[in-house]
């Protein structure tokens, strides 16, 4: 693999408040190509992380690197061009339709005064086939339930045509159901597409199943990164979660059994 | 989809004629009436006492009316974009207030300068503006914290002009007409006056519509998008307050009609601004006309500002509003 292909960060540092460090010298590489999953306790800073990585913050000190050029040297469209973000959490009008919606992901292709052309048209078809919202095109988006309308923001950034998807704890607010779907939609996205995913996620057995590398953020810092399955383990969840855990193979996969304290597994 | 688009199509074709009839029956309320075939005749074939009359009494404040009420509504719309809250009325947060003590000062007290006094009366919005925003602001702008310094800061700007009317013992009625805002003496010039600012206010949010509706998206979505937050939030919230500080020069402070509009029209075409803010110009022109209209109206040989008009319905309507706020967005 070529060290400058890419996302990696380098020494990267950032306070939201003077003094009060949420990173505290980050370093890590996203292998394009491959799902990683960002985990970590709450308030590692993890939604941190990927938010410079995204550009939506500046970093104090440090660097964030898109095949080896700084993230800050580069304009806001042609780093939203390369690299997608679903937010946890969104806004919009509720009378907005899904179309119009994923259209706004045309964005940094067109600027805000040219109309759309057949390219831009044909990438938002693409974005709402490949996340299954065809069938809502028209309807507007209060129309629709929790784990369609985060299928319609995840078109939204498809629609980008980045090569790079971040993915900011999309499942949180979704029942198991919805929660599958997306993460067996992403999965597919990055077979088919061969994109780059880093998805902040709370489920360590979700990440066992639909991840490929891991990074593990304690205290502003990596504690620990690589291929899942070797660096999951034990010790290293006990130390970044304080939970005592089992790690057991079923089917040929990894699972994770955590130990209530004091108490039987669970 | 479709049926939206009609719906849309209709609300436009509906409010036209509305506006249509307005004129008309704003041409005939008053001393002097006539008929449409003898206004039409006097205007474009033929010379009629009564029709000329009219025309250069009565249709200067027709057209300031409908003008600044259009105006007044995209400035109106623009404001609730940036601030991503449908209470933000440049009329009622201290804008249009601030434009109109700047206006009305210049007109005083620096007659020689008159001519610069839509480039004061921007100053003076932008003072307002800016007071607003950075009172109110406190990591985000809630919509009761926004409305509440507005109001202040609107009550100092009133206060002020007010108390240099007294001071001066009204004798100042240029100024005082803006202090007023009183359109019944308006003339030819402050048509093309606002009629400059009309279209140059079109054609910006022409290119500013689409930049409205990404607005309504949170910040980190915005900035995800490529797009720079910050410049486009600056560049929107300019062309409001020129809109507002060009009302404010040849009308004066309006509360309410910045907020009453963009309402209404958000219920009747939807969010999109692209559609939004021609329909609330639109709109925008046919409620202030008819409060003009009704002012002139109702009290008959006496006149009610339209400005009170607009007090008047607009406050049960602010209370409505602060019901409902947070819904509006669809959030």
């Amino acid at each position: 693999m070529d060290d400058r292909n890419g996302l990696a960060v380098t020494d990267l540092c950032y306070a939201y408040e003077r003094g009060k460090l949420v990173l505290r010298g980050v370093s890590a590489r996203f292998a394009p190509g491959r799902i990683t999953a960002l985990i970590g306790a709450n308030g590692c800073g993890k939604s941190t992380l990927l938010n410079l990585l995204a550009g939506i913050l500046k970093p104090d000190s440090g660097q964030v690197l898109l095949d080896g050029r700084e993230l800050g040297t580069m304009k806001r469209p042609a780093i939203a061009r390369r690299i997608a973000v679903v937010h946890q959490s969104n806004a919009a009008p509720g009378d907005l339709t899904v179309e119009k919606l994923v259209c706004a992901g045309r964005t940094p292709h067109r600027g805000l005064l040219r109309p759309l052309d057949e390219g831009d048209e044909a990438a938002v078809r693409q974005a709402m086939a490949d996340t299954d919202t065809v069938q809502f095109a028209h309807r507007p988006i209060s129309a629709l339930s929790g784990g369609q309308l985060q299928r319609v923001w995840l078109a939204m950034a498809l629609a980008q045509q980045a090569d790079i998807l971040l993915l900011d704890e999309v499942t949180t607010y979704l029942d198991i159901h919805y929660q599958l779907e997306m993460l067996h939609l992403i999965a597919e996205l990055n077979r088919k597409k061969r994109m780059t995913i880093l998805m902040v996620l709370h489920d360590i057995n979700q990440a066992f199943a639909y991840c490929d590398e891991v990074v593990i953020l304690k205290d502003g810092v990596v504690m620990a990164q690589g291929e899942i399955g070797r660096v999951v383990q034990a010790p290293v969840l006990s130390q970044a979660f304080g939970v005592a855990s089992e790690i057991i193979t079923v089917a040929g996969r990894k699972h994770c059994l955590f130990r209530r304290q004091g108490g039987d597994y669970g | 989809m479709r049926r939206n688009g009609a719906r849309t199509a209709l609300a436009f074709t509906l409010t036209a004629a509305a506006l249509l009839a307005a004129f008309f029956a704003a041409v005939n309320t008053g001393g002097l009436s006539t008929t449409v075939p003898q206004l039409l005749r006097g205007l474009f074939v033929a010379y009629d006492e009564t029709v000329a009359i009219i025309l250069q009494l009565r249709f200067p404040r027709i057209l300031v009316a409908m003008l600044g009420g259009g105006i007044m509504a995209l400035s109106g719309v623009c404001m609730q974009a940036v601030m991503r809250n449908p209470l933000a009325d440049p009329g009622l947060i201290g804008v249009t207030s601030g434009a109109a003590f700047a206006a009305a000062m210049v007109t005083a007290l620096l007659p020689a300068l008159a001519r610069f006094t839509p480039l004061f009366s921007f100053a003076g919005g932008m003072v307002g503006f800016a007071l607003v925003y950075l009172l109110a602001w406190n990591k985000q702008l809630s919509p009761v914290r926004l409305i509440l310094t507005g109001i202040a800061v609107d009550a100092f700007f009133t206060g002020l002009y007010q108390a240099f009317d007294a001071f001066t013992g009204s004798t100042y009625t240029g100024a005082a007409s803006v202090i007023n805002a009183n359109i019944s003496l308006k003339t030819w010039d402050d048509v093309s006056v606002l009629l400059v600012y009309a279209v140059a206010a079109l054609a910006l949010c022409w290119l500013a519509a689409q930049r409205c509706n990404l607005l309504a998206f949170s910040d980190k979505t915005i900035l995800s998008l490529g797009v720079n937050l910050h410049r486009t939030r600056l560049l929107i919230s300019l062309l409001s307050v020129l809109m507002a500080s060009g009302f404010a020069a040849v009308i004066g402070s309006v509360s309410f009609l910045g907020l009453i509009v963009p309402h209404m029209a958000r219920l009747l075409v939807g969010s999109d601004h692209r559609k939004l803010l021609p329909y609330a110009a639109l709109l925008g022109a046919l409620v202030f006309l008819l409060a003009d209209t009704l002012g002139r109206a109702i009290a008959y040989p006496y006149e009610i500002s339209a400005a009170i008009i607009m007090a008047i319905l607009g406050g049960p309507m602010l209370v409505i509003l602060l019901k409902r706020s947070g819904t509006v967005y669809g959030r």
